[in-house]
């Protein structure tokens, strides 16, 4: 496959679950099980499209943009249909359909009540497109109808197989959502009569940027902030994300770990920075500062969690802040430490919300008092997993944890851009800080491992039949398992596809 | 093949190759994975005993660095996976080989029917490579991934028996003292490459390259000096330092073979090691040296002193290394840079042996405490001899290892007083003082454990001979290797010359006026300094020479003390052991400076009980409150506007007007209610049709 010329294949992996979706919806919802398998046959051969596109993308040329689709869409305001993908896309993208092929593999076994597979499974793949297109959208309209796409399907999986409260948390992350969409809606605006070159296409907008007055590009960097900040989430925004992740049913909460949250950080590299570099610039202290703040917070917040999946949605406040502080840093090395970091959570945290799934499968319950401990013994399996997974989420060095976090902190001690003239102190303290972060991550980690795993296990267990780590489970882990030891020991691979990506973004921030 | 120098990665690699084939089939093997081990390790040694002869006898070695680039990092710089050998690596290999093969072979009698034995053997071997990794390490990156790995290994294994809570604790302990430590460790690695990004380096972590840009001033004194402290932090709680020492003392809740290899010869080194190979860093600033030689000080001397109360031996063993880390520390601080690491190589033999002894008599008595042994000479008679040369080598027994390695560590400290150093002075006489008190804390232990009657409610036997023979070996090690640096050694071929880097030959203190006060040279040992006082600015290695009033003074202290613990222990287990009846001073002990309960009370308990608490209330309330009150206030001004506006307003108005409102106030109630896909859609397709007629109007 040519990456000149094979824009179809772009085209065709980005749309084929949306097809799936459809064709799933055509099925009679009595055919439960050959759902559950087309659904795995559809992702699969997306997943394997994704694969054969990786494979023949040309690493070489990784900061241009390849399989590119540019046609005409809606003359009448300019907006085309432009797609491709270069180094900085790629890892997402694939990311996407590797997380989603796992989830339909998963469900064939797993979906909570009231079950529904076809609905289910059918949302899942109108969700896959959206999430996959944003990662390749290159015109601003394409880019927004995606991510707005990806609000309906999350909505209603949380909405009907969440837990408890999944009604208020449904509607609250979709109202979040949208609501700083809004605001993202109003810069796109702004910037398209603003640039005035009748063109939505992000390529061309960052090649001509900067433009505009000092006030404009606040303004609308300021729109673009809400809307992805609140996606990210920054704190002090994030506290749809507890409620939204306790809520979902654990393929939810894995897609949205995995892939939503990094559309919220995508956005900021591929968009608002490139296009609003001076209020980038004027920015990137704020954002330094709520990340960092981000990364403490989330830490204690998570000491004080009983609920074992709360607990790990709140870790991802932390972690994405320190996706935020490469982000903040303004350089190369911070941008690729944020996109590293991005992947790496979406492998580490995905993970980590499967476990919390069968946990709760196993125990009833996820309170980690009433586990109360011994899961060593009773399922030694899974403790072993639970830990490694943790290891890696507090950034141990060989899994793929550390290098985000590490290169960010790294990265923020000399930020670009002309920042370290004017605020070097701040950026030491925030370094400082951030590291402080990791302390309290680890012992959060390690009290829960202590809590759940360790000792032996309370009376109510000891004679009750619980299941180790099963098939279905093994088949659906293990490529994340292998990834997160892979990525830790070969970064090259994350890192070097970004590289020459992140150059030529950086080329347009003028540093 | 040029040189075996090339195969040093082999070295690193093994380990991590058997902890895996341990780990894959371990349990299926007869010996249940240690042979696995065993064998890895045994070849790995053969290959770190020709990689130190080969730097050994080549004099002073050139440095054998081999690096490729192992992925970009952004910005043009790169991360190095790469091999720095020199006289310092390979005399790390040597320990670090020599005390994981005993360990191995001492394991499988002591581990003996434990479960998770192949666990055990495969987390041994782990930490062995990732131990070697933080040595091998070319850059200072690199260097972190070691030291961050020899964490985890050392916390997998301090909690080995999970099934208790007070090892659970102590593991977490260790993880997350060593950790914060690790705050300064790696936000000092990132200052200082931040500080080599102006000398246009791509592989701003390589340790040759921060030495050289040190040494040719090209960095900046905040640089090294915030950089240095920052990193010293990392050494502090890595290696036993006060006040981040708590947690070694509580890491003895490991198996003892893991206390041996682990929290005493190897990984509590790691932090003397990395200051070893920046030394050349940090001797341009003598802030960052009289902040290392005073924690130094502190520690060798207040660690010490903890030891004079414990019962449990392990305890005593493990104050005891904290105190000479505190020694290697102060030696590094008072310019002792291979007394600091020649110490750090006796020390390692001399301290796995006395905790494979231990091991031994606890195995044997099954409990840890000196009051539950007593007489156990007759019954193990070798552990009785190996211990008993292992704590003449600590005490500093003439002739024997620990004696030629501490008299250089105080040579250094007197020396540098000559250069006009307080911290000199301090290392010197407080290290003397301190040498007292090992002295007297060893020898309590021995009659404690050897002399008077049997105590334990067992008949104690000596170890089998996969127990014994690590025992002997290392004891001769605790002997002979002193011999690489005393009197009696070669001019030529000896351990100064050997650890000696070409940076460390080169550099000088620029803070010394070395015209003035004859001195400066950074090299080593004493004699080169002594050399330079002499008003010849040329470095003149050699072995050190007889310093008899030295001699005359640690004989007098070493007589001393051991007839003091003679007189009061001499017989077994006294009724009132005096150290426990010293009033207010044993109380200051026994709670160990109150440093465990305030870290406990003020640092612990504040974050996990009331900073989390208090975070998690304000996400919860305060900010999801705003959020909450932002939704409310909406849809009350929805309501509002349907009752207010629609009903009475416009209802009174125009029928069609008023059809109109109703029926948009009635879509905007149902948003309220939820049906949120409505909203979605009509937020987009009205979207689209406000972009369609702005675009028409233009």
């Amino acid at each position: 496959m040519d990456p000149n010329t094979a824009g179809w294949a772009l085209v065709v992996a980005l749309f084929l679950p949306l097809v799936g979706a459809g064709a799933l919806a055509m099925m009679p919802s009595s055919m439960d099980r050959q759902i559950r398998r087309a659904a795995v046959v559809i992702t699969g051969v997306a997943f394997a499209l994704v694969a054969v596109i990786t494979a023949s993308f040309d690493f070489s040329r990784s900061g241009e943009l390849q399989f590119t689709t540019d046609a005409s869409w809606i003359s009448a305001i300019d907006a085309r249909f432009e797609l491709g993908m270069d180094g900085i896309s790629l890892p997402l993208f694939f990311l996407t359909y590797l997380l989603t092929f796992l989830c339909a593999i998963y469900t064939t076994k797993h979906l909570p009540s009231p079950g529904k597979p076809k609905a289910f499974l059918a949302l899942m793949l109108l969700l896959q497109t959206g999430m996959a297109g944003t990662f390749v959208a290159f015109d601003l309209v394409l880019f927004f109808i995606f991510w707005e796409l990806v609000l309906v399907p999350m909505f209603f999986m949380i909405g009907m197989w969440g837990g408890p409260r999944r009604d208020y948390a449904s509607v609250k992350f979709f109202l979040y959502t949208l609501f700083g969409s809004i605001f993202m809606l109003i810069a796109f605006l702004a910037i398209y009569f603003t640039a005035g070159a009748n063109t939505w296409s992000i390529q061309a907008l960052s090649e001509m940027a900067p433009f505009g007055s000092t006030t404009f590009q606040t303004w609308a960097f300021l729109g673009m902030f809400l809307g992805f900040a609140i996606k990210v989430p920054m704190w002090p925004f994030h506290t749809w994300l507890p409620d939204a992740h306790t809520e979902a049913p654990t393929v939810g909460s894995v897609l949205l770990a995995g892939v939503l949250l990094k559309m919220g950080t995508y956005g900021f590299v591929r968009i608002a920075l490139p296009i609003l570099p001076e209020g980038a610039v004027r920015f990137a202290p704020l954002i330094g500062v709520l990340a960092v703040i981000g990364i403490v917070y989330g830490a204690l917040c998570c000491l004080a969690q009983t609920d074992v999946k709360r607990l790990i949605a709140f870790s991802s406040v932390g972690h994405m802040g320190f996706v935020m502080l490469g982000i903040a840093a303004m350089n190369e090395a911070g941008i690729q430490a944020a996109l590293f970091g991005n992947i790496a959570h979406g492998i580490i945290t995905g993970m980590l919300f499967f476990l919390a799934g069968s946990l709760h499968e196993r125990y009833h319950t996820r309170e980690i008092a009433v586990i109360g401990g011994g899961m060593l013994k009773k399922i030694p399996r899974y403790g072993v997993l639970l830990t490694y997974v943790a290891v890696a989420s507090l950034g141990l060095p060989g899994l793929a944890g550390f290098w985000g976090e590490f290169t960010a902190m790294w990265a923020a001690i000399s930020p670009g851009l002309g920042l370290a003239d004017q605020y070097a102190g701040l950026y030491l303290g925030l370094v400082v800080f951030a590291a402080i972060g990791t302390v309290l991550t680890a012992g959060y980690f390690l009290w829960l491992l202590q809590r759940v795993n360790l000792g032996d296990p309370p009376e109510r267990w000891v004679n009750e039949q619980l299941d180790d780590v099963m098939t279905i489970e093994w088949v659906t882990w293990l490529p994340l398992l292998l990834l997160i030891l892979a990525l830790g020991i070969f970064p090259v691979l994350v890192f070097g596809v970004q590289d020459a990506a992140v150059t030529n973004l950086m080329g347009y921030l003028g540093g | 093949m040029e040189s075996l120098l090339e195969l040093a990665w082999v070295v690193t690699l093994l380990p991590l190759l058997s902890a895996a084939a341990i780990a894959a089939f371990g349990k299926q093997l007869p010996g249940k994975g240690s042979e696995l081990g065993i064998a890895a390790l045994a070849i790995t040694w053969l290959l770190s005993i020709g990689i130190a002869w080969q730097t050994f006898s080549a004099g002073t070695p050139e440095p054998f660095e081999r690096a490729f680039e192992w992925s970009p990092l952004g910005g043009g710089f790169i991360f190095e996976l790469g091999m720095l050998v020199d006289g310092l690596t390979a005399m790390m290999f040597l320990l670090v080989t020599t005390v994981s093969l005993m360990v191995h072979i001492y394991s499988r009698e002591y581990m003996k029917g434990e479960p998770r034995f192949t666990y055990f053997y495969a987390m041994l071997s782990l930490f062995t490579f990732s131990m070697l990794l933080l040595v091998i390490a070319n850059n200072t990156l690199l260097a972190v991934v070691g030291w961050e790995l020899v964490g985890l290994c050392s916390f997998l294994l301090i909690g080995f028996y999970w099934e208790d809570k007070s090892n659970q604790d102590a593991a977490n302990k260790a993880f997350l003292t060593t950790k914060f430590g690790d705050v300064g460790l790696i936000v000092g690695v990132i200052v200082l490459s931040a500080g080599m990004f102006g000398t246009g380096t791509s592989t701003p972590f390589n340790i040759q390259e921060t030495n050289a840009a040190a040494m040719a001033g090209e960095l900046s004194t905040g640089t090294i000096v915030l950089g240095m402290l920052l990193i010293f932090l990392g050494c502090v709680s890595k290696s036993g330092q006060m006040p981040l020492h708590v947690w070694l003392p509580d890491a003895m809740a490991g198996p003892t073979p893991v206390s041996a290899l682990i929290h005493a010869a190897t990984m509590v080194t790691a932090g003397i090691f990395l200051l070893a190979r920046l030394f050349p860093v940090l001797a341009q600033s003598a802030t960052v040296m009289a902040v290392i030689a005073i924690v130094g000080v502190i520690t060798l001397f207040f660690g010490g002193l903890l030891a004079l109360v414990q019962d449990d031996l392990k305890k005593v063993l493990a104050y005891s290394t904290v105190s000479q880390l505190g020694y290697m520390i102060a030696a590094i601080g008072v310019g002792g840079y291979t007394a600091s690491i020649f110490h750090l190589f006796t020390h390692g033999f001399f301290k796995a042996l006395l905790f494979l002894g231990a091991g031994s008599l606890i195995h044997a008595v099954h409990s840890n405490n000196m009051s539950d042994m007593g007489g156990m000479r007759k019954p193990m008679p070798h552990t009785f001899w190996t211990f008993i040369i292992g704590s003449l080598a600590l005490a500093g027994f003439p002739l024997t290892a620990g004696f030629f390695s501490k008299d250089e560590i105080l040579i250094a400290g007197d020396l540098w007083a000559g250069q006009g150093f307080m911290t000199g002075n301090l290392v010197y006489w407080v290290g003397l003082a301190a040498a007292f008190v090992t002295t007297f804390y060893m020898a309590r232990a021995c009659f404690l454990v050897f002399a008077g009657e049997n105590r334990s409610h067992h008949a104690p036997h000596e170890s089998g001979p996969q127990m014994v023979a690590p025992l002997m070996l290392l004891a001769v090690l605790s002997i002979a290797s002193g011999y690489l640096l005393s009197p009696f050694s070669s001019q030529e071929f000896n351990f100064e010359n050997w650890t000696a880097t070409p940076f460390v030959e080169d550099a000088t203190y620029p803070f010394i006026d070395a015209e003035a006060s004859g001195g400066g040279v950074l090299a080593a040992g004493g004699q080169s300094i002594m050399a330079a006082a002499d008003g010849e600015f040329t470095i003149l290695h050699g072995v050190p020479t007889w310093h008899f009033d030295l001699l005359a003074i640690v004989l007098v202290v070493f007589a001393a003390a051991v007839f003091l613990a003679y007189r009061f222990y001499g017989k077994g287990l006294p009724e009132r052991d005096p150290t426990l009846n010293m009033g207010a001073a044993t109380t200051v002990l026994v709670n160990k400076y109150g440093f465990d309960a305030f870290g406990y009370r003020y640092i612990v308990v504040p974050v996990r009980d009331t900073l989390a608490k208090w975070a998690t209330w304000s996400s919860n309330v305060v900010i999801d409150g705003m959020v909450a009150g932002a939704g409310r206030a909406t849809k009350n001004a929805a309501f509002a506007t349907y009752r207010v506006l629609d009903q009475r307003v416009i209802d009174g108005g125009v029928n069609g007007a008023a059809f109109s409102a109703a029926w948009w106030s009635d879509r905007l109630k149902r948003i309220q209610s939820g049906d949120v896909q409505r909203y979605a859609g009509a937020l987009v397709a009205g979207t689209i049709v406000l972009v369609l007629a702005i675009a028409a109007v233009r």
